[in-house]
């Protein structure tokens, strides 16, 4: 087990966006969060990332409590996460983009020697860049960078800073089928070294590679278990039926 | 585009390479380029104002309406140190620098936040209020006339008595100080640290993901940016023997954003081009009007509109250099 | 304030003159005699004050909360609308006329300045819009010296509103006592505009979250011309009622911008109930430190700023939303 949430919930005032959810992670497994749109999931991902404080509840990473915790003091911890919506640092180059993120993890305050002179993030940035394929566009502007290329770097700039629990918010979105499934595979193979915690909406996407599966809806823990036992659950059918039915009728 | 001639592009590529020998080598017969040498002190101190601003706000991304502390609490710090503790310059000028330093750590410290809107806001109204203390602070500051008696006359370096009231002497030796400046800003933007600074300009909420303590680096660079403006400030004092309260005024902060602007923020080279550009202007339009602030407003507004590279960062952004 | 506790007063401030230190300025008011009246009389004058701030940082949040500008010309339009004022009263001799006519035409400017000079940055880097209404100030200053000299202009106050009334405490001046009358009766105003109607739940919603307000239909751009343009009318109104009290000249506006600035954030950006609680608060707290301990005046405002970045950072009623 590596993280842990306890009673968690978060109003928008009188909004009320999670409810009581206590979900456990477990460690090394690739665990999937999904749920239909306004299920809670980005706010419950907002949450077990730092970005958000839940209104009640408490969260733990590795049995340390982390609810109040400042969003950079988790990346050091071990927890590092990816976003929805590409967040990259446009005009800084590809390789630059990794190579800071993994020197953030060594160096706070060095205002006197060159960065050139600390040569494990050049190398670890490098490493991470073959691992994800954009070796070949190392100097280029990350800004300039193919929506699919920008989703990859993304990736390398989580890994950088050797997290344990990899957080990654619907990773797919704007991804044409052929790049979903390089990426599904990227996401595999980062699962056998860390923790990875999925949130998707597209439920077939990630039945298939999970170890692990939490079902929210309308803002609380619908079900949790393997895809199996997901995919046997009453409530699940009845909620999905309707969606996966309409996505059926939409797609060719 | 035209293609750069080869030798053009060799020189410029040798000059962003070892920016501050190339910036120096400049500096050595900048005087000569302009119509008066008090002119290109000016430039000097005012572009140095400005290249410790540039850190906070081009490099940075903070954009900061009080600067004028800093400058200010140099120029009082060594001024009040010199002429009303007899203190030697040296002394003095560290005084500054350090004065400007602890300034921007308590101004820093109040303004920033988890959520940056009041930044500029803040800034602004701390910079004033020490304004405000050091118009009060009579018998320390001179109160509204200024701080008189800021006297150096002769600077002792050894075996060498340098006349410090002579223009060209004066020059050189400012000179000497804003090399070392620019010398320490390199070092500080191509460190590790230079590099946060970056990411935090870029997408400070990445940044922070990555494990970066945004509020705590803004502040080290704030009190650095100080430290580099109290050093200009210090300077201003020796070089006027006089320190006028308009040091601290939200004008001087105004100006300094303007130079910024003007010249190109991010670039090294461009708060001298901005410090020179808005020097140049000020002094050639107030010969026909008194009206020359509507021509800097409207200089500045065309900039932001339609310049906000600026001079030296459009000319940088076309030859494809920093 | 009464013949009688004006003398007291200037008394004081002769005593006080030759001393220089905050303690001495205190202990010769405690000589005097500070009573409970001229305390209460010192508050009734902060609040006078203090609906110019509110005025003032009303407008600024307004811009704020709703186009994310920091309006740093904000000083200026409060200075062109007291000179604009001087122009009109010279031209109508009716000070009615000024109070109708000067924040339309100060609306007026604002609505060329949005759609000519702010509306091209938006969507660039959100420094940009502020950095141009700062340029902005100088260019209003210098167009109003080279319109009506660098001196400064009288503007007294008008007949019906001359000399004093007692208000229990004391003797209170009567023009005071309209600018905090009107000054209610515009805040009313706002409030039943925002709260009460349409065009104010679009400017409410519009502040939340401009998407939502353009997929209903509604033009953002033509709500962010009229709110930019209601701001600035409010600064102009602002600066033709101080006129009588504060003197108008050319750079009357910068003291006023850093007021603005500190009102905003000690009462939150982007709270209409926050810019006029701060507003009256800090407006007492200046009139009551220049009573009591004069060289602190000025400086007195920054210290409760201070304190409310040290303990509440978003302000006393900071929130995303307009009319929180």
């Amino acid at each position: 087990m590596i993280l842990r949430t306890e009673n968690v919930g978060k109003t928008f005032g009188a909004f009320s966006a999670l409810r009581n959810v206590s979900v456990v992670i477990p460690r090394g497994r690739l665990t999937a969060i999904i749920g239909p749109n306004g299920a809670g999931k980005s706010t419950f991902f907002n949450v077990i990332s730092g970005a958000l404080r839940p209104s009640e509840g408490r969260v733990f990473f590795e049995e340390r409590e982390i609810t109040a915790a400042p969003q950079h003091a988790l990346a050091r911890m071990g927890i590092a996460k990816s976003y929805q919506i590409t967040n990259i640092f446009p005009n800084l180059t590809v390789l630059e983009n990794v190579r800071v993120a993994a020197q953030a993890r060594v160096s706070r305050f060095q205002i006197w020697r060159s960065r050139a002179m600390l040569a494990a993030p050049l190398h670890e940035a490098e490493a991470l860049l073959e691992f994800v394929g954009l070796t070949g566009r190392a100097t280029f502007l990350a800004g300039s960078l193919a929506h699919g290329e920008q989703r990859a770097l993304e990736i390398a700039i989580a890994l950088a800073s050797k997290p344990r629990l990899l957080l990654l918010d619907e990773p797919t979105a704007g991804m044409s089928p052929e790049e979903t499934r390089v990426f599904m595979e990227l996401i595999v193979k980062l699962a056998r070294e860390r923790t990875v915690v999925l949130v998707e909406h597209k439920m077939k996407l990630v039945m298939n590679i999970s170890d692990h599966v939490i079902v929210l809806h309308h803002g609380e823990v619908l079900a949790e278990g393997t895809p199996d036992e997901i995919r046997a659950n009453d409530d699940v059918k009845r909620v999905y039926l309707g969606q996966t039915q309409r996505a059926g009728a939409r797609s060719t | 585009m035209s293609q750069a001639p080869a030798a053009f592009a060799r020189v410029a590529d040798l000059c962003s390479r070892h920016r501050v020998a190339a910036m120096i080598a400049f500096f050595l017969v900048f005087p000569w380029l302009m119509p008066y040498k008090a002119l290109a002190i000016n430039v000097l101190i005012l572009g140095l104002f400005a290249v410790g601003f540039n850190l906070i706000y081009g490099y940075t991304g903070l954009l900061s309406f009080g600067h004028a502390a800093f400058y200010g609490m140099g120029a009082y710090g060594c001024g009040i140190a010199i002429a009303r503790y007899g203190l030697p310059w040296p002394a003095a000028l560290a005084i500054g620098i350090l004065l400007a330093g602890l300034g921007a750590l308590v101004i820093g410290g109040l303004s920033i936040r988890r959520r940056g809107i009041y930044f500029a806001m803040v800034t602004l109204a701390l910079a004033q209020c020490v304004y405000y203390i050091a118009y009060q602070a009579e018998p320390l500051t001179g109160g509204e006339n200024g701080l008189r008696g800021v006297d150096v006359k002769t600077i002792s370096l050894g075996l060498v008595e340098l006349d410090f009231l002579a223009p060209t002497v004066k020059y050189y030796f400012i000179l000497i100080f804003v090399a070392l400046a620019l010398w320490c800003l390199s070092r500080i933007l191509e460190s590790p640290f230079g590099a946060i600074l970056e990411a935090i300009r870029e997408n400070e909420a990445r940044a922070r993901a990555c494990g970066i303590d945004v509020e705590r680096s803004k502040l080290v660079a704030f009190v650095l940016s100080g430290l580099f403006c109290g050093l200009a400030g210090g300077l201003k004092a020796m070089h006027l023997s006089i320190v006028p309260t308009e040091v601290l005024h939200y004008h001087t902060s105004g100006l300094v954003v303007i130079m910024a602007l003007l010249g190109g923020m991010g670039t090294f080279f461009g708060p001298f081009v901005g410090a020179a550009v808005f020097l140049l202007v000020e002094d050639q339009i107030s010969l026909f009007t008194i009206h020359w602030q509507f021509f800097a407003g409207a200089l500045f507004i065309l900039f932001v509109l339609f310049f906000p590279r600026g001079i030296w960062g459009s000319l940088t952004h076309r030859i494809g250099r920093t | 304030m009464g013949a009688r506790r004006e003398e007291e007063v200037r008394l004081l401030e002769g005593r006080a003159e030759g001393m220089a230190t905050p303690a001495r300025s205190i202990m010769a008011s405690a000589m005097a005699g500070i009573t409970l009246e001229l305390l209460a009389l010192q508050a009734f004058a902060g609040l006078a004050l203090g609906t110019i701030f509110v005025l003032l940082a009303v407008g600024l949040s307004l811009i704020f909360g709703l186009l994310t500008v920091v309006n740093f010309a904000h000083g200026a339009f409060f200075m062109v609308g007291a000179y604009f004022g001087v122009y009109l009263f010279g031209l109508t001799g009716s000070f009615w006329f000024c109070l109708v006519g000067v924040p339309l035409g100060v609306g007026c400017l604002g609505l060329v300045v949005e759609r000519i000079l702010i509306r091209p940055l938006y969507g660039r880097n959100i420094d940009y819009p502020l950095l141009l209404t700062f340029g902005l100030g100088y260019v209003l200053v210098d167009l109003v010296r080279m319109t009506f000299g660098i001196e400064g202009r009288n503007f007294s106050t008008p007949d019906a509103l001359r000399g004093s009334v007692s208000i229990g405490v004391g003797d209170f001046p009567l023009y005071r006592l309209f600018v905090i009358g009107i000054t209610a009766l515009i805040l009313l105003g706002l409030w039943w505009l925002i709260e009460g109607t349409r065009a104010g739940l679009i400017i409410r919603a519009g502040a939340r979250d401009p998407e939502i307000v353009r997929t209903l239909g509604v033009d953002v751009s033509r709500v962010w011309l009229l709110v930019f343009a209601l701001g600035t009318a409010l600064a102009g109104l602002a600066g033709v009622l101080a006129a009588p009290m504060r003197g108008v000249y050319p750079e009357m506006g910068v003291p006023v911008l850093i007021e603005a600035f500190v009102v905003t954030v000690v009462g939150g950006m982007g709270s209409l109930l926050g810019a006029v609680v701060a507003g009256l608060l800090l407006g007492i707290v200046v009139s009551l430190t220049s009573l009591v301990a004069p060289p602190m005046a000025n400086i007195s405002m920054f210290v409760v700023m201070a304190l409310v970045l040290l303990f509440r950072p978003t302000g006393l009623f900071g929130r995303a939303g307009l009319m929180g």
